[in-house]
């Protein structure tokens, strides 16, 4: 069981932009909190790299598209590329949309070597994927080892039985996707997996605890576990009957996610937890769909439930040939690979973990009743417009628990033309109209050299108006002017009015808007 | 034990006497800032009360007062207040890891949303001039005092048409109402919005019945709520 298995890694690589239907010629980002997460290969030629904040993806590639992450069509869309490989491998695990794995041995003994399995798959994929992206394929000792295979791939690399230590050796500890373990090794001076895999594993454990331990294994081209002796209890699988049979994806959805909330109890009372999961789904006529799913953590019952909505998806909304001829009658979760639940460590009496736990729910809870956008979470944005500074985001797309948005120190520098602390607590979705006069009833207008026309008298907003009692202004905002498109040039003040409030007003246009109120 | 029986009942007392909570899970309260624990009995807010904002400010007051338990780990949710500005949210105090924006798909849901999120989320701002059902505010209400969570109700933004219900049959357990508001800073065409010095008041019924009043500058120089007394101290100790 020390052994790994000896692995092929297919990877489309872009695949995020793939699925969203544009050519690898344009520059397109897709980005997810944020961040880039792919880029086309005309983006990275123009220096666009993953991880990068939006705003410098956009700074480096000025004509890039960029668009949302939506991993429920990036796995629609590779539900055909899965398809064509199942008459190699009934057993095909899906690492991400996008790359795939399965166990070699059986298909190579069946087909005459690994050359001959490679061929087929890269054969098969290429014909689905077309000249979308290209196809790599990776063989090793162990998914970790064949993924960097595939990632080295031109398209093709296969790392000889037993070869696998000598294929890490000479890679960065930085392919470990470990960031925080990674800056330790290399300030220590440990550069390379060889030179990491060459510790002994009893000063990793001591210096790292049983992430460090993982990693290690992985270095050494071992299995990221150590064997474990129980075996796996087939009675873990759960199924539920779908009466009458479901067509539509939400409906096996909502079956999905209380299965794989019952899933997640029944593992969390062995104390084990699920890396990966197989998801099986039959219909009325005996037609059944099987995929395996792996996360590099532990699977969370929510994980679950949108991988079961990803791989329907795709099954029922492919392709005519590939889709089932009726409704889905059952649904089974199976989990295939289970880890010891290191879990996470709730506070003393309750605390701060499990306040975030209670809120994870109720906000899943109000999403699944009042639809997806009802809750939102803030994240910071860089802006000089109080409502451009903080952008809110569906809660379902972001992780709750221990959430940290406060930004890094070097992006929280001053906007040029920002308004100055404090900021204003009522900004209103939609400004209000109003009118600024002067002390002749005449509107207040500001040249173009930013004058303005006379002393602010009163504000009018909806038919009231109140005596200005202090102002400070113009502050005008000449913004992307080279941009026919989004060009915005307007005039701001602060004014204070008679029953004491204060406004942020904005010319734009020839008409004046209460933007943000200090209430 | 050999101990005759009378030694064990008053062991046995002694123990129940050491293992009584001393807090009933109805007196549980949540933090607040320093400078508001004048407006409230105990210096912090009853789990399970409500609370009513009244004036120019109380949307301030409102995330001042969520301010404290935000930032020592509790969730917060804004109920049917979108045009609240996040980033004097967080002037104030509040952690924007922990905070929710709901929005409630019709204006007469609000309850039903706040009902789900009692119990989850500690302390729930909700804008004034929603109503509801008497029937589904004493139903509130008492999910608030069995769940523990904090309902701040904020008066309207002051050129809303909408005009605002005061609720006070429904019975608030804390009125608080901004007396005064003077702002500094701002000038006859110069400077700029610094900070503004307000009296609240609060009174209300039960322990809150006492009227009470602080002054502070809400928001301060640096957005967060600040005490007056020891800013005018500062103030002597520079001339």
């Amino acid at each position: 069981m020390d052994d790994p298995v000896r692995t092929l890694v297919a990877w489309c690589p872009d695949w995020p932009v793939v699925a969203m239907g544009r050519s690898l010629d344009q520059p397109v980002a897709v980005v997810a909190s944020n961040r880039v997460v792919a880029a086309s290969r005309a983006a990275r030629m123009a220096g666009v790299t993953r991880g990068q904040r939006r705003r410098a993806a956009q700074a480096a590639c000025a004509d890039l598209e960029v668009l949302p992450r939506d991993e429920s069509i990036e796995a629609r869309c590779f539900e055909p590329v899965l398809a064509s490989l199942d008459d190699l491998t009934p057993r095909i695990e899906v690492v991400r949309p996008g790359t795939c794995a399965f166990a070699v041995r059986g298909p190579s003994r069946y087909f005459g070597g690994d050359a001959a399995v490679v061929e087929g798959v890269v054969q098969r994929m290429a014909e689905v994927v077309g000249n979308r992206t290209d196809v790599r394929v990776g063989v090793a000792d162990g998914p970790f080892a064949a993924g960097l295979a595939a990632r080295l791939a031109d398209p093709v690399k296969l790392v000889e039985a037993g070869r696998v230590a000598g294929f890490l050796s000479p890679m960065s500890v930085t392919v470990l996707e470990r960031p925080d373990l990674c800056d330790v090794l290399i300030r220590l001076g440990v550069t390379t997996l060889g030179t990491f895999a060459e510790l002994p594993a009893s000063s990793v454990i001591a210096r790292f605890g049983s992430a460090g331990v993982e990693a290690h294994r992985l270095a050494a081209g071992l299995d990221p576990y150590p064997p474990v002796a129980r075996s796996l209890d087939p009675d873990w699988s759960v199924s539920t009957e779908i009466d009458p049979p479901a067509n539509r994806v939400d409906r096996v959805a909502f079956c999905a996610r209380g299965l794989a909330d019952e899933l997640h109890g029944r593992l969390a009372a062995e104390g084990v937890a699920c890396v990966r999961v197989a998801i099986e789904a039959e219909t009325e006529h005996g037609e059944v769909l099987l995929r395996l799913w792996r996360h590099e953590g532990a699977l969370s019952a929510a994980a679950v439930a949108d991988r079961v909505r990803w791989q329907l998806d795709g099954w029922l909304n492919g392709s005519a040939v590939s889709r089932p001829s009726g409704g889905i009658s059952r649904l089974a979760l199976m989990p295939d690979e289970v880890i010891p639940a290191t879990g996470r460590q709730l506070g003393f009496w309750g605390g701060e973990t499990e306040a975030d736990e209670r809120a994870a729910r109720v906000a899943a809870r109000l999403q699944g009743q009042l639809g997806i956008d009802s809750v939102m979470v803030p994240e910071l944005r860089g802006g000089r417009e109080t409502n451009q500074q903080v952008e809110l985001v569906s809660a379902a797309t972001v992780e709750l628990r221990g959430r940290s948005i406060q930004p890094e120190s070097n992006e929280s520098a001053p906007w040029p033309g920002g308004l100055p602390v404090p900021s204003p607590a009522r900004v209103p979705v939609d400004p209000v109209a109003a009118e600024l006069l002067d002390g002749d009833g005449q509107p207040v207008i500001v040249s173009g050299r930013g004058a303005a026309s006379g002393r602010p008298a009163r504000l009018a907003v909806g038919g009231r108006s109140a005596e200005v009692e202090a102002w400070a202004g113009p502050w005008p905002v000449d913004e992307r002017w080279w941009d026919p498109g989004s060009h915005r040039r307007r005039a701001r003040f602060q004014v204070l009015t008679a029953d004491g409030s204060a406004h942020l007003l904005s010319l734009e246009g020839g008409r004046w808007w209460i933007t943000a109120t200090w209430d | 034990m050999a101990s005759s029986g009378s030694e064990t009942a008053a062991l046995l007392d002694m123990v129940a006497q050491q293992t009584t909570p001393l807090a009933l899970a109805h007196e549980q309260t949540l933090p607040v800032l320093p400078v508001l624990e004048g407006l409230l009995p105990g210096g912090a807010l009853r789990r399970g009360s409500t609370v009513e904002i009244h004036g120019i400010g109380a949307t301030s007051l409102a995330l001042a007062l969520a301010a404290q338990p935000s930032a020592a780990g509790s969730w917060t949710a804004l109920v049917g207040v979108p045009s609240i500005g996040l980033m004097a949210a967080a002037e104030a105090g509040l952690s924007l890891n922990r905070l929710f924006v709901v929005r409630p798909p019709t204006p007469g849901s609000w309850s039903d949303v706040v009902a789900s999120l009692v119990g989850s989320v500690d302390v729930i701002v909700v804008a004034g001039g929603h109503r509801a059902g008497s029937g589904d505010l004493r139903r509130l209400t008492a999910r608030l005092r069995e769940r523990g969570s904090v309902l701040i109700r904020v008066g309207e933004a002051p050129w809303s048409s909408s005009s605002f219900k005061a609720t006070s049959g429904n019975g608030a357990d804390v009125h608080m109402r901004i007396v005064s508001s003077k702002w500094e800073g701002l000038g006859d065409g110069h400077g700029v919005l610094h900070r503004r010095r307000v009296e609240v008041r609060a009174d209300g019924r039960g322990a809150s019945a006492r009227p009470r009043s602080v002054k502070l500058f809400l928001p301060g120089s640096n957005g967060a709520p600040e005490p007056v007394e020891l800013a005018s101290v500062a103030q002597l100790l520079v001339s």
